[in-house]
């Protein structure tokens, strides 16, 4: 009996382990970078901008970099070279923006 | 003599230098539809090499996606299909600021494109890709509006299956997503897209909002010839 309830534990603890990484691939931000055509200006690994005056995003502050992701496609934010970047925000969502962020703070 | 000849050399070449900065800065208003300048004249004569063209649009896929198929919400519009002269003339003139896209500028520039081989190649490779058969369609609630529209309006130029014309520079609009032929149709008839073509500005000049919509979905519902689709979900292997 013991040994059923500890492979029922197992089992639930498993799909549960699924679960969660199903949904943090789901939001993966490296992936959601290159799918959502980040990659386009800021470049590979965040690094290296389309033209010099982009800004590089590799390492930049989680917290500051969705806000400015989210003024953006409010529009709260609309000056400097927003107007190239403005017209694809709708492809993120709120939790998209959040995965991206996060994964730019951890780069070097 | 040796150092004169070196020193009169650099102060050539500083000059030169400075002569090309000059140019540019003094670089005459371009009438709106005209071509853009010798760059694109010699581009539209030379032959493209499309294995060439393969890796200079892979800069071009991040958005257009490696099948040239752009995105069906209208983002970005599909690029596999356009005719050869269509696809220059707008690389041509997003590069000359003659039509105002400021997400896609940098990538028109030659640091990231090339000069006028590496247009001729990038176009010649796009020729090679076949369209989407899913294109991003209309509400489909007001067809019979939009197609007596296009009928009276948009034959001439365009075709009477949405075709275009490579010779006269008219887009083929047929199998484009609606949101992206809606989104430039407004920005022809309100004046906003400088290179429209202004027998087009004119003849739109008195469409609705309704009328616009109507034809625009109309026109994203236009089947282009079987032969030129790719089967649905194609990937290109160009890029796997």
């Amino acid at each position: 009996m013991k040994y059923v309830n500890k492979l029922a534990l197992a089992a639930l603890i498993g799909s549960s382990a699924a679960l969660a990484s199903g949904t943090a691939m789901a939001l993966d931000g490296a992936t959601l970078y290159k799918t959502k055509t980040c990659i386009a200006c800021h470049g590979a690994e965040a690094k290296a901008p389309v033209l010099p005056s982009y800004p590089k995003l590799a390492g930049q502050n989680a917290a500051y970099a969705l806000q400015q992701m989210k003024d953006i496609k409010s529009g709260a934010r609309s000056n400097g070279q927003t107007a190239a970047m403005k017209p694809v925000m709708h492809l993120v969502t709120d939790d998209e923006m959040a995965a991206i962020a996060d994964w730019l703070s951890t780069l070097k | 003599m040796k150092v004169v000849l070196k020193s009169a050399l650099v102060v050539a070449m500083a000059l030169s230098v400075g002569g090309v900065a000059l140019a540019a800065d003094k670089k005459p208003a371009m009438p709106a539809w005209k071509m853009q300048g010798d760059e694109l004249e010699i581009a539209m004569s030379l032959k493209g090499d499309a294995k060439e063209g393969r890796d200079i649009y892979e800069v071009c896929a991040a958005c257009h996606l490696p099948e040239g198929w752009g995105l069906s919400d209208g983002t970005f519009p599909q690029l596999a299909g356009q005719h050869h002269n269509v696809l220059v003339k707008q690389l041509a003139d997003i590069r000359a600021q003659n039509r105002d896209n400021p997400t896609m500028y940098p990538f028109a520039l030659p640091s990231q494109i090339g000069g006028p081989q590496a247009v001729a190649d990038v176009v010649e490779y796009i020729a090679t890709l076949p369209m989407t058969p899913e294109n991003g369609v209309g509400p489909g609630t007001d067809l019979a509006l939009g197609e007596q529209l296009y009928k009276d309006n948009c034959v001439r130029c365009h075709g009477a299956n949405g075709e275009g014309n490579n010779e006269k520079y008219f887009p083929r609009i047929h199998g484009q997503h609606f949101e992206y032929i809606k989104r430039q149709f407004r920005e022809i008839r309100d004046g906003k897209r400088r290179n429209a073509n202004p027998d087009m500005v004119k003849q739109v000049k008195g469409f609705s909002d309704r009328d616009l919509e109507a034809v625009s979905d109309y026109t994203s519902r236009i089947k282009p010839p079987a032969d030129r689709l790719g089967p649905p979900g194609w990937q290109n292997p160009d890029f796997q």
